[in-house]
């Protein structure tokens, strides 16, 4: 009976041993481990930091999509003479259009004039059915023509624009054009020049307004 | 045999102490579980933060910005809330691993005589045309490579300043 309790000493001895050994390691450790109220402490304040980060994106994340409106805006591209049509990440359109010459014209009295699209944020300010072309100063100077006085009705051109037309102010207009091969290259005097279909779905879905970005 | 029993008994009671600090243990294990998953939690929300940040910023500012997703290799030009352009690209493939995510600003744009256009984000990214001539004490910088028309377009949009924002 004795032998028999002695073995169970032996045993229960040793596995107490075994148990306790991972806390004779950690005790070699150079720095202490949490004690468990600590790792409560941390895992708490954890979780509110976790809380407080998930609020505040929350907010950025609202008062961002507040922001991202649903509207319809075009994007003109002047290096690869691309339009998009788009409503927030989805494009709408592409269109092959023809952008600024990038020349320059000068006339015999000195003055001159360089063709280059507008960049910027810009607007639809208005539409127009079968527009009419107000031949401008330099038009004349390009072609070494006298040019006439400023109401002269000469100046007066139907037809050339196109069917329809997005007014951008200064001058410049989103248009049609008769040298529908040009369209993708650097042809224009500045305005956005587009092929027929491409300017029907425009002038359609477009409101007065509509941000226009060129760049 | 009286000795032994007490032996016992002690060591009952010794092992019922190593019962209770065996549910320590547990609980341990569980916490340190718990503060791991709320580390990577709180690194995940701190990240997304940034890049809220970044956008809260732009949207603000007066200044077209870049957007590259390193995951999809898709990229946009945008200006305030707007998309300008969407654009894919290829990362050289022995730095993929190098690019942090994050912020960067544009330091240089050069244009080479052979129309060969890089963008410049200091020592952390060059953006440029597949077939790019190559700086000797530039070949350690990760590299995205871009179509020709597209780097053309962004190249112009863009300038020296100007921010992109690199997501995994």
């Amino acid at each position: 009976m004795m032998q028999i309790a002695k073995k169970v000493i032996e045993l229960v001895l040793l596995l107490s041993l075994g148990a306790a050994a991972p806390s004779l390691v950690w005790a070699g450790d150079a720095a202490l481990p949490p004690t468990i109220d600590e790792l409560r402490e941390q895992v708490h304040d954890m979780e509110q930091n976790a809380a407080i980060l998930e609020e505040e994106n929350r907010g950025l994340r609202k008062m961002l999509k507040q922001i991202d409106d649903n509207e319809i805006y075009l994007v003109v591209d002047t290096e690869s003479n691309r339009l998009t049509m788009r409503r927030g990440n989805k494009t709408m359109m592409t269109a092959v259009v023809g952008t600024g010459s990038r020349q320059f014209v000068q006339e015999e009295t000195g003055r001159s004039w360089y063709f280059e699209s507008p960049s910027g944020s810009l607007k639809v300010l208005g539409k127009e059915r079968n527009p009419v072309w107000i031949r401008p100063d330099w038009s004349y100077a390009e072609e070494n023509m006298p040019v006439p006085p400023e109401n002269d009705p000469d100046r007066i051109v139907r037809g050339v624009l196109g069917k329809y037309a997005l007014i951008l102010g200064n001058g410049y207009k989103i248009h049609g054009t008769k040298y529908t091969d040009l369209l993708g290259t650097h042809f224009t005097h500045g305005c956005i020049s587009v092929g027929d279909k491409d300017l029907e779905t425009l002038y359609r879905t477009v409101k007065i307004g509509t941000k226009v970005y060129i760049y | 045999m009286k000795a032994a029993v007490h032996v016992l008994l002690l060591l009952s009671l010794f092992l019922a102490g190593m019962n209770g600090s065996g549910q320590e243990s547990d609980e341990r294990e569980e916490l340190l579980r718990q503060r791991e998953a709320l580390n990577k939690k709180i690194e995940t929300l701190r990240r997304e933060q940034d890049f809220l940040l970044f956008e809260k910023e732009l949207y603000a500012a007066d200044s077209k910005y870049l957007l590259i997703s390193l995951g999809s290799k898709a990229g946009q030009l945008k200006y305030k809330n707007r998309v300008l352009k969407d654009f894919r690209f290829k990362v050289s493939p022995n730095l993929a691993g190098s690019i942090k995510p994050g912020a960067l600003t544009l330091t240089k744009k050069r244009e080479d005589p052979d129309q060969r256009h890089v963008l410049i984000f200091g020592k952390s990214l060059i953006i440029q045309w597949k077939r790019p001539a190559r700086s000797p004490d530039q070949t350690d910088i990760p590299r995205l490579s871009l179509s020709k028309s597209d780097l053309q377009s962004i190249f112009y949009a863009v300038e020296e300043g100007s921010k992109a924002y690199i997501m995994r």
